[in-house]
């Protein structure tokens, strides 16, 4: 089962999240900020991260910059922003990661993202 | 070679002679270049409430991480109305780890920062409201509730209402109850809104 | 008795609050564990429903409940060898890590607070004895800390119960304690070797003179500060430890909740914290 690390430092997301990825048969665990998810993408990494932009005290572009400097296997990150501002899109690319979404995010929205970066059929 | 006993370090500030403190002197070297005096000079101002406007103009100016938090520390330590004013106007800044920043630092001074909700409540940038609703959550106020419930009723932004349920989930009451059915209906075709107000509403009910 | 009980919801209502103040999550698993602290509090409060505790929990001014129930759900006890497995971080680890950016043969420092009864800081000595080869070409300092006094004398006499011992092998007790009646008493050696000091973490006057420290064992205090503590603790920390020093905080302990100043070190003995090494 794939595992994927849900970054977000409102619990209601967290779960919102959850929801939508258990339900499509992936494992899910949580994080409440970069930090934190680093520490649990060190000591497991995660298949994909699931990464909120506003999270103190570490932002989700930290977070994915100390994960891609970090030597663990990579997996794929999906950016979930409030912000519909190009100039934060580029800067979520530049900062590692693989695809941005716009909150909240509607449910096939994200399914079909998550299995498009991890390369698994979407039908 | 083997274990060896140290020597306890002398607290006592008095045995540091070498660097009196001057406050002028303080203020200047917060903008060195050499961000090891930058701190080193944050630290010497963080016990004079006198200092919280050099503090605050560093803040918004300062880009290393590491002197960024200490101001933050130290602000947070003074913890005036002068220090939150200036942390309420860094939650404008276009820097999201200044705002990040900001936004911890209002979370730890609540008596201070309540009289300031409202009109954060009322900025026209819903960035700005969603973190004013991350601050409610560490707030010990009778008004966290109604604060909410204004929100819920009123704010046109999903994300905004979509923060507020997060919140009442843990803190709100029966009179939050119709507020969030009429959320719902506001935002029906919202998946978001309705997940989140579905727990909310079974959160409150405590079933 | 009133037959209180606590709800699904309730339950993952607090777990999402308490998940959020300390990072300590509470599996299912934990559930009776949970529900019984809480009663208990409940009753001891005079709270007839788990939604009027909850918050009073939340909205005490205070927060002197929160901190009452925080000690319930986090009890503590001191021992030798407790988390071992930051001790093996230790030998295994850290001090093989550090020695590779030692600049020169200055000892390697290791602050250890609180001090408490002595457990930690000797239990760090043992380690470095029985586990760490480097011990023979390098000098160690070990300076231990608590605020309390009374504390601290227990710990520079150093008798210990047996229960406080039952991590110990029979091997390392003969070698550095001595049987008193019941009792046992840790050797002068190890005694001599560790220096106890009484400072307040969260006071930075009793801690500036603290400085250039390699190592900081730091366990299972944080989490009884507050949060403004804490922040003024991370940057004592910062400013005691050498460029490239770590911090071994608590198992259930994280520096994510507190400061973003560290960086984040994964050895295979677990999670540490880091100060960065510019010059590496």
């Amino acid at each position: 089962m794939k595992r994927v690390l849900v970054i977000d430092d409102a619990a209601t997301v967290r779960m919102y999240h959850r929801n939508i990825l258990e339900g499509a048969g992936y494992a899910v665990e949580e994080a409440v900020n970069g930090m934190e998810a680093l520490e649990k993408a060190l000591q497991e990494p995660a298949d994909l991260y699931v990464v909120d932009v506003n999270m103190p005290p570490w932002d989700g572009y930290v977070f994915l910059q100390r994960l891609r400097e970090s030597d663990i296997p990579q997996g794929p990150a999906i950016m979930v922003s409030t912000e519909s501002d190009s100039k934060d899109e580029a800067r979520a690319y530049v900062a590692g990661a693989n695809a941005y979404l716009i909150k909240p995010v509607k449910p096939a929205q994200l399914l079909t993202t998550t299995k498009l970066l991890l390369g698994e059929s979407v039908s | 070679m083997a274990l060896k006993r140290g020597i306890t370090p002398q607290s006592d500030p008095a045995s540091n002679p070498e660097s009196p403190f001057d406050f002028g002197t303080a203020v200047k070297q917060l903008s060195d270049q050499d961000p090891a005096l930058r701190r080193a000079s944050v630290h010497a101002l963080a016990k004079h409430p006198e200092a919280v406007g050099a503090l605050v103009d560093r803040l918004k100016k300062e880009e290393m991480g590491l002197v960024r938090q200490s101001i933050l520390t130290a602000l947070v330590g003074i913890g005036d109305a002068a220090a939150v004013s200036g942390f309420a106007e860094c939650l404008h800044s276009e820097d999201a780890n200044l705002r990040n920043g900001a936004i911890e630092a209002l979370k730890l001074l609540p008596d201070r920062t309540a009289p300031f909700i409202p009109a954060l409540l009322a900025d026209p940038n819903s960035d700005v409201r969603i973190l004013t609703i991350s601050i409610l959550e560490s707030l010990k106020y009778a008004e966290v509730e109604s604060w909410l419930i204004s929100i819920v009723e009123k704010d046109t932004h999903v994300n905004v209402c979509g923060a507020a349920l997060d919140l009442l989930a843990e803190v709100g009451s029966q009179h939050a109850l119709e507020p969030i059915q009429r959320l719902k209906q506001r935002f029906e075709h919202e998946p978001y809104v309705q997940f989140a107000a579905d727990l909310a509403l079974k959160r409150i009910r405590g079933n | 008795m009133s037959a209180t009980i606590i709800t699904d919801e309730d339950f993952l209502k607090f777990k999402e609050f308490f998940y959020r103040k300390t990072g300590i999550s509470f599996e299912n698993s934990k559930r009776y564990f949970v529900d019984r602290r809480i009663l208990d509090r409940m009753e001891a409060t005079g709270s007839e429903t788990f939604r009027e505790y909850f918050m009073m929990l939340r909205f005490q001014a205070s927060g002197e409940e929160y901190q009452l129930l925080t000690n319930q759900m986090t009890v503590n006890e001191t021992y030798f060898n407790r988390e071992d497995h930051h001790f093996k971080c230790l030998t295994d680890s850290i001090l093989p890590a550090l020695v590779k950016i030692k600049k020169n043969k200055s000892p390697i420092r290791i602050w250890c607070m609180p001090s408490s009864s002595g457990e930690e800081p000797y239990s760090i000595a043992i380690s470095l004895l029985e586990n760490w080869p480097g011990i023979h070409e390098w000098d160690v300092e070990i300076i231990a800390s608590d605020i309390d006094t009374g504390i601290l004398e227990k710990a520079k006499a150093g008798v210990y119960s047996a229960r406080s011992i039952r991590n110990l092998s029979p091997e390392v007790l003969r070698k550095y304690f001595t049987k008193v009646d019941v009792d046992y008493q840790i050797c002068d050696e190890l005694r001599q070797a560790v220096e106890f000091t009484r400072v307040n973490l969260a006071e930075p006057l009793d801690t500036r003179g603290y400085k250039n420290f390699d190592v900081i064992f730091c366990r299972n205090l944080l989490i009884y500060f507050d949060d403004i503590s804490r922040l003024t603790a991370a940057e004592t920390f910062f400013d005691a430890l050498n460029p490239g020093g770590f911090i071994v905080l608590g198992h259930s302990e994280s520096m994510s909740r507190i400061s973003p100043i560290f960086s984040v070190c994964r050895f295979p003995e677990g999670i540490v914290y880091q100060k960065p090494n510019p010059n590496r």
